[in-house]
């Protein structure tokens, strides 16, 4: 767990990052990443979509082309203020304060629990998976794209010193303690000396 | 927001249904109001028809 456990902290840190994010996140996670992620979800036009952790709207952007059922949730006003300037407020996305480990959605509302690049931020991962396995209906997906855990010991330092990064086995861990007994992990790369993602689609089990 | 997003949204905390309170609204959407919770009480502000669904640990207390 990294400086971000704290919720004040991933507040701060995050009302500085979102003015630099669109910047700097296609070097870890792209345009062709994200559509090659999509791809891997059947999203049909009436589907309903959770977008967690929406930031500026990266992934947004993207999923929309398939549905334009979209409910957008994050915790950061100011990563949000730039998600509204792409789609405004009261566009085709519906959008959400609020957290991921805490989500304000009944049971079963969800076809697809979408979730790219806000793991690494949560304090409690399994906790906010757990939510996402409640929100998404019996049968449903959820896809979740994190950090995958360095190989190069510098990196490995700063990851365990900023957030939370893991490997497959750890993503095993933390599904299975989430209560998900179907699911997969697939790594994807910008490009060979770029940090890996690491996405993992998960079907959520009956009740 | 619109009306029917009560159908799917809940207390954070609690998870049960949210009761609605308009205090500013156009032809379709609510643009201020509160959704307060039947079962715990705590209410969730609509700010320009975005609903803040923060648990209140989580609010800012002042504009950054």
């Amino acid at each position: 767990m990294g400086v971000l456990e704290d919720k004040a902290r991933a507040r701060t840190f995050y009302k500085y990052l979102s003015q630099v994010y669109d910047r700097i996140n296609p070097f870890i996670w792209n345009e062709e990443m994200r559509d090659e992620a999509i791809s891997w979800l059947d999203i049909g036009p009436e589907d309903r979509v959770l977008d967690i952790g929406c930031g500026t709207g990266f992934a947004t952007e993207g999923l929309l082309q398939h549905t334009e059922r979209i409910y957008g949730l994050d915790q950061s006003p100011h990563q949000l203020s730039k998600a509204y300037q792409k789609f405004g407020k009261r566009g085709p996305v519906r959008f959400h304060k609020g957290d991921a480990e805490r989500l304000p959605f009944a049971d079963d509302t969800f076809d697809i629990v979408w979730s790219s690049g806000s793991i690494e931020y949560w304090p409690n991962p399994v906790t906010a998976l757990r939510e996402c396995r409640r929100v998404g209906k019996p049968g449903s997906t959820v896809l979740i794209v994190g950090p995958d855990y360095p190989n190069n010991t510098v990196f490995q330092k700063m990851a365990d010193a900023i957030m939370l990064f893991y490997d497959e086995e750890e993503a095993d861990r933390m599904f299975t303690e989430a209560g998900f007994e179907e699911f997969e992990h697939r790594i994807q790369q910008a490009s060979a000396n770029s940090p890996r993602a690491i996405t993992t689609i998960a079907t959520v089990p009956d009740r | 927001m619109q009306e029917d997003l009560l159908d799917i949204l809940c207390c954070p905390l609690d998870k049960h249904d949210l009761e609605l309170e308009a205090t500013e609204r156009d032809e379709e959407e609510i643009l201020t109001g509160t959704l307060t919770c039947t079962e715990c009480g705590e209410a969730y502000p609509i700010e320009d028809g975005i609903p803040n669904l923060l648990p209140p640990d989580m609010r800012e207390e002042s504009p950054a």
